[in-house]
């Protein structure tokens, strides 16, 4: 089932502390053999500075007391930066940590900068330092005091591209935190700035898309009104051109959105064409599932990708996140999933057929006889569909869906009327403004 | 005279030679030089092959053949002389002259024969006798004493260089025979050197002056020396002759000045320059010196050149590359050498000797010769008759130019020039982009086989050059054999990697078309498609130079070959529609001229377009091309016909295709198929009646189909497709006749599978095309009848020209007012802006190479259509604005996101934003 893990693709463009939730769940999940991703995690964190943290894995890992040398000797160097960084960034922190002082900043900058200056002797060093300590905090896994400085470094920063890497870290560290409303915040800020005509090079902006979607799924599979702002973030043209480019993968996630999300239909449609052009270049269930229906008409092939798209799912970090209710977890978007899949295969079988089986049909929908019939009855109940279920020869009727030739008529006017008042209000506008100028 | 080897000469190669040699003649003074070198070698190559034994003879002739000229030049003089005719005296002394170049070239002796001696001496004495007649001379005829004051003039000069000659000849004439004797045995030792050589003229010569360099330090006292003189040494100053510890650099400097000044002159032998500089080399002082004067050579080999539309000599094009390697050579050994074209450098820079310290500059530009060169050896191509052994012998040198563009580019990456290093990896671009994997390895194994072949030559060379120049050793420090990847891809990724990277803009433009031929060649047909795509090359391709131009149209049939050969067949067809429109195909892809009737070339039109033409070995078969075209064509216009067969303004897919077969379908009686488009067209009329078998056969008796390299699944591909058409093409005209229709009938009727069947009826149920429904519990289509009563296909058509109405109602408004306010759908504004575009360029996607008679872009912009052809289809039949539809979400969104500029998109393209 690892085939369709798609950590390693998603790793590199994440922040090492990002990718240890990753790690966690798939050890969770048991993908991979444990050993494996503990010597992984060993190596994510060598590069950090949670130098404890490596100890202990270590220690389990090879089932000794021992800790390397070298990680020894880091531990001690990283102890001994932090305090350097700390003192260097002292006098800025007593300063903010004072609420009378911080109540004497304004919003101006400038004002702000000439103010600590004068009164308080910080100068643009200090301020420096108090980016290298929050990132530092950052590294050790001290993320809620590495989130804090960096909004404070902001406000205080002159330089935007300093400030663009400090707005990275309190994203990052608002992530880690699962604090989900605040990063949602800190994520539209900066999708704000790569996305002005600014931002350094195209090449740039590409690749700070890509990260930004990356970074976005935790947020989005994690807060209540996600799975709608993933669609309206990765369908813009911009970043749907930066998945199908640099990171294919993401159409899977973006998939996935689109199926448990109802009310997209329009652009759903587009999409399927993406997923059309791209499946030479990403393959998954979840996206083979689409082309099945929508694309190729083999509601077999459908159906059986159905069941590999559960998988799929379950062993997804993002979405196969469990939610514990009383003694069993259950996997929330699954389930979702599947009822939606159901009824889009259902759906289209219903367009093209007059009279359906229902036991061939339940087959299709992985359903049992008397659990199908409730649900097309509950579904032609709610008016959702056209039909009568013959129950004598077991099948279900579609009511012809012959477009009345009168309402064809009258969706073809209809909005001549709107458009005309719309015409009239604009010459109005422009007659107006006219003798004005 | 060497008279015992004329009974001898009487071989069949003979009649060979006098080919030869008459076309020297006929040739221009400079080249018959050159040109007679060179055929001496490809004689000598030639019959190498044949048989060994008759190779000396074969020399031997050759030499003789010269010296039989000038005995009968000779003899004519005899005769003038009787007649007392100066004016022939004259021509005749000219010829001799001339004679005598070629017989010191053949016999590549540096000593002069002595039947010139003899003449020379001859003419010295008549000249003497005749002016010292001083009434015979006033009778003379005003112009025959004109002849004898030149003759004067001209005989004191030249025989000064022969006077040592002439003078040993008066003391001792009767030695003659003896010294030739002599003379023999030398040019046997001569010959069997240069055969063991390098078969460059370099090593050859390098062999003389090796000799020559030994005689140097040998004892001036040395007789033998002073007969060996050869004429070129006659030509350097005397200085050179001395010992070399009393060669300065001033001297060479000098002389230098003085031959390069003599460049472009009337009467400067471009040949001669050549070898004057050529020797200079040898005796240069100081490493920079040499460089130098080996950028002299270099160019003055780019002269020998006789003409804008010819090509240079072959022999002397490897020269040339051989030279550059020498530069290279030194350039490595001496990293202090800097050479550049901007600055004037200082008089004395090249004083400077090898241990100098600081950087030294010297005058010269690596990548214009390196991309002269490539161009003569494309110009060569273009020129020499492709079906000829001399082609492929040409073909043979590419790894050598691979070597040289290798090694130069190596050498600039190093010096950290980067743009230069990209316009010489476009340049390695170029020679493989269009090779398949089979020819590439094939070039790869020639140039391991060269390697070990000339290995020997190599090695003697080194020495060669040590011996020569004492002055300044040249070891061959850069590689002569180029390294090719195993796989021609990787050898493209780099490249074009380098080249996005530090390219200009138009190297990174040819190179991502080259690039996307390449993939389009491997079917990697989405890759070629993303890249043609992102780098919006299909936008600006008009701006660009015609060369580039053709390069597009290239990638784009390869494009559509490859779509093809993977099963997509729509976009296949988008590719290549355009470039069938305008019946220009030849030209578009400079494989051929075109004949149009309908208005004539200038002289200069055509001379332009032959200058581009692509070597044959480039060419893209136009036969597969016309057949891929047409059996797209077919396969997405006789469903569309039967659909819309009672539609009178229904959209035709392929206007190509429907002319054609309205011709086809006009005439009285069809025979059977002889060319592609008969084929094509036999099979549309079978198609027309859903037999794909008939449809299927005939397809696949065309013999262009063993070009394709996966002949088997292309053309199981195809049977499907066919099937396919085939099966929808039935149901679009029996539709109408049918209720019901069994899914295990067409599954008989097809031969298709039943989930097939049931997968490409349901497309066309959901696309509303047809009018139906499954009816699943008996396996059938039901047929809806949907047929409108007048009124309401009246009504149908009211609304939508009343929509049609409010549109141009909002256009008219939306110009007037600015078009801020009204909100649009979008994508409709995008298709005007787009339109407007297109008409603003003035023609289609595909770059029109004509002169000035622009094409109306109407059919522009369906060159691409990405996208699921069944959802744009159903939507043509509807909406007005369909035809935008078919376009792929992700070419509209290219499109849209525009807002990065030129140099971006290339940039954006960049491998790292991929991987």
């Amino acid at each position: 089932m690892a085939t369709y893990d798609l950590t390693p693709r998603i790793g590199p463009s994440l922040d090492r502390h990002l990718v240890f939730p990753l790690l966690e769940f798939l050890q969770e999940r048991q993908l991979y053999p444990d050993e494996q991703i503990l010597k992984a995690k060993i190596e994510l964190l060598n590069k950090t500075n949670m130098v404890d943290y490596a100890m202990d894995i270590h220690k389990s890992l090879y089932h000794t007391d021992d800790v390397p040398q070298d990680m020894v000797e880091r531990r001690v160097e990283v102890v001994a930066r932090l305090k350097a960084l700390e003192d260097a960034a002292a006098p800025l922190v007593t300063f903010l940590q004072n609420p009378n002082a911080v109540q004497e900043l304004r919003a101006d900058k400038q004002y702000n900068l000439q103010m600590l200056n004068d009164r308080y002797q910080i100068g643009p060093d200090q301020i420096e330092a108090l980016y290298q300590y929050a990132k530092f905090q950052f590294e050790c896994g001290n993320y809620s005091g590495a989130a804090d400085y960096l909004y404070q470094y902001r406000a205080l920063c002159t330089n935007s591209e300093r400030s663009l890497s400090a707005l990275w870290g309190k994203l990052a560290a608002e992530i880690l935190m699962q604090n989900w409303d605040i990063a949602l915040e800190e994520l539209n800020r900066l999708k704000e700035i790569i996305d002005s005509k600014s931002f350094s090079s195209p090449l740039n902006q590409v690749q700070s898309r890509i990260w930004l979607m990356h970074w976005s799924l935790f947020i989005f599979f994690n807060h209540d009104n996600g799975r709608t702002q993933i669609i309206d973030l990765f369908n813009q043209d911009k970043y749907l051109n930066a998945i199908q480019t640099s990171a294919p993968h993401l159409l899977r996630y973006l998939a996935t959105a689109f199926i448990v999300n109802k009310r997209r239909r329009p652009q759903f449609k587009e999409f399927i064409k993406v997923i059309q052009q791209d499946q030479c270049s990403y393959k998954d269930p979840i996206t083979e599932f689409l082309a099945c229906v929508y694309v190729n008409y083999e509601f077999d092939g459908a159906q059986k990708k159905m069941k590999e798209c559960e998988e799929v799912i379950l062993n997804d970090p993002f979405l196969g996140k469990r939610v514990e209710e009383g003694s069993f977890s259950t996997v929330p978007l699954k389930d979702e999933f599947l009822e939606n899949a159901r009824l889009f295969i259902f759906e289209t079988y219903c367009r093209i057929h007059q009279r359906i089986d229902m036991g061939v049909l339940f087959e299709k929908l992985n359903l049992n006889y008397e659990e199908g019939e409730r649900w097309i009855v509950n579904l032609i109940r709610n008016s959702k569909l056209d039909a009568k279920i013959d129950s004598e020869t077991g099948t279900v009727i579609m009511e012809p869906n012959q477009p009345n030739v009168y309402e064809q008529l009258i969706d073809h006017t209809k909005a001549l009327q709107g458009r005309t008042y719309k015409l009239v209000g604009q010459l109005l506008e422009n007659a107006q403004a006219q003798p004005a100028r | 005279m060497a008279s015992k080897f004329w009974t001898q000469g009487g071989s069949d190669t003979e009649e060979e030679e006098t080919d030869i040699e008459d076309e020297i003649e006929n040739g221009g003074a400079g080249e018959t030089t050159a040109a007679a070198a060179g055929s001496r070698y490809l004689q000598t190559n030639a019959s190498d092959s044949d048989d060994s034994d008759g190779q000396k003879r074969v020399v031997r002739s050759a030499k003789d053949k010269r010296f039989e000229e000038m005995a009968s030049t000779v003899d004519q003089m005899k005769n003038a002389m009787k007649i007392n005719d100066w004016v022939s005296l004259q021509e005749s002394f000219d010829k001799i002259n001339k004679q005598l170049e070629k017989v010191m070239r053949v016999t590549e002796s540096d000593r002069v024969p002595n039947l010139y001696i003899k003449c020379l001496v001859m003419l010295e004495d008549f000249l003497a006798e005749a002016l010292a007649n001083k009434e015979a001379k006033k009778k003379m005829s005003s112009s025959n004493h004109k002849a004898l004051n030149a003759m004067k003039q001209k005989l004191k000069k030249n025989n000064k260089q022969y006077e040592e000659l002439i003078n040993k000849y008066r003391e001792n004439p009767e030695s003659e025979e003896e010294k030739f004797e002599d003379e023999d045995e030398d040019e046997d030792e001569d010959e069997s050197g240069s055969e063991l050589e390098d078969p460059s003229q370099i090593a050859a010569e390098s062999s003389d002056e090796d000799d020559e360099g030994e005689d140097m330090d040998d004892d001036d006292a040395d007789g033998a020396w002073e007969k060996k003189l050869s004429k070129k040494e006659k030509l350097m100053d005397r200085e050179f002759k001395k010992d070399p510890s009393e060669i300065t650099w001033d001297t060479v400097n000098k002389k230098f000045k003085e031959v390069v000044a003599a460049r472009g002159r009337k009467g400067t032998g471009k040949f001669e320059q050549v070898e004057q500089l050529t020797f200079l080399t040898k005796v240069a002082k100081t490493p920079a010196q040499k460089l130098e004067i080996l950028f002299s050579v270099i160019s003055a080999q780019f002269d020998v050149n006789p003409g804008l539309s010819g090509h240079m000599p072959i022999n002397v094009w490897k020269k040339c590359v051989q030279n550059m390697l020498v530069i290279l050579d030194i350039l490595v050994q001496y990293p202090n050498i800097v050479v550049d074209d901007m600055v004037e450098p200082d008089e004395n820079e090249t004083q400077k000797g090898a241990d100098y310290d600081g950087t030294i500059r010297v005058w010269g530009n690596l990548v214009a010769f390196l991309e002269r060169i490539d161009n003569e050896f494309f110009k060569s191509l273009q020129c020499i008759d492709p079906h000829t052994r001399e082609y492929v012998e040409r073909l043979r040198d590419e790894p050598l130019f691979l070597v040289l563009a290798q090694n130069v580019q190596e050498y600039l990456e190093r010096i950290g020039d980067l743009k230069s290093a990209a316009k010489v990896a476009l340049r390695r671009v170029e020679l493989v982009y269009y090779k398949p994997q089979e020819v590439y390895d094939a070039m790869r194994k020639l140039a391991e086989l060269s390697e070990d072949g000339e290995k020997d030559g190599d090695e003697t060379k080194v020495e060669e050059t040590r011996g020569t120049s004492a002055f300044v050793v040249t070891p061959e420090l850069v590689s002569r054999k180029p390294t090719f990847p195993e796989n021609s891809r990787a050898l493209m990724d780099i490249l074009v990697t380098l080249i996005y990277k530090s390219g200009d803009e138009r190297t990174k433009a040819r190179a991502m078309l080259c690039d996307i031929y390449h993939h389009a060649l491997f079917d990697e047909f989405s890759i070629a498609r993303d890249l043609l795509l992102m780098s919006h090359l299909q936008d600006n391709i008009q701006h660009m130079d015609v060369s580039t131009q053709i390069l597009f149209n290239r990638a784009m049939a390869q494009v559509g070959l490859c779509a093809f050969r993977v099963g997509l067949i729509a976009e296949g067809h988008g590719c290549l529609s355009e470039l069938y429109s305008g019946g220009r195909v030849k030209e578009l892809l400079a494989q051929g001229v075109s004949q149009s009737r309908y208005h004539e070339k200038t002289p200069e039109q055509e001379r332009l377009e032959r200058r581009r033409q692509m070597p044959y070995h480039m060419h893209i078969n136009l036969e597969l091309l016309e057949a891929v075209h047409l059996i797209c064509a077919m396969l997405l216009e006789v469903p569309n016909m039967a659909a819309n067969s009672l539609d009178a303004k229904r959209k035709v897919i392929s206007k190509t295709f429907s002319r054609l077969l309205e011709v086809s379908e006009r005439q009285p009686f069809t025979g059977p198929p002889e060319n592609v488009r008969d084929h094509v067209m036999a099979a549309t009329r079978a198609l027309c009646k859903g037999d794909f078998q008939k449809a299927f056969d005939i397809i696949n008796s065309l013999d262009v189909w063993k070009l394709l390299r996966n002949r088997e699944s292309v053309l199981e591909m195809l049977k499907a497709k066919i099937k396919e058409e085939a099966l929808r093409t039935y149901l679009f005209t029996y539709c109408s006749s049918y209720d019901t229709l069994g899914l295990d009938q067409l599954t008989r009727m097809f031969d298709l599978s039943d989930a097939q069947i049931h997968s490409i009826v349901s497309k066309m149920l959901v696309n509303e095309e047809l009018h139906a429904s499954w009816d699943q519990p008996t396996r059938c289509i039901i047929f809806h009848d949907v047929e409108y009563s007048r009124l309401q296909a009246l009504a149908f058509q009211l609304t939508e020209k009343l929509s049609i109405l409010a549109e141009s109602n909002e256009r008219a408004v939306e110009a007037r007012t600015g078009g801020g306010g009204l909100d649009l759908p979008l994508r409709r504004r995008d298709n005007q802006e787009y339109a407007a575009g297109t008409a603003g360029g003035g023609g289609g996607r595909w770059p029109d190479l004509s002169y000035g008679q622009g094409r109306q872009g109407s059919s522009g912009r369906a060159a691409y259509t990405g996208g699921g052809r069944p959802l744009a289809l159903g939507q043509a039949s509807r909406d007005r604005s369909g035809q935008s539809r078919g376009y792929s979400g992700r070419a509209g969104s290219g499109m849209r996101g525009s807002q990065m500029d030129a140099s971006a998109r290339m940039v954006s393209l960049n491998r790292g934003v991929r991987g």
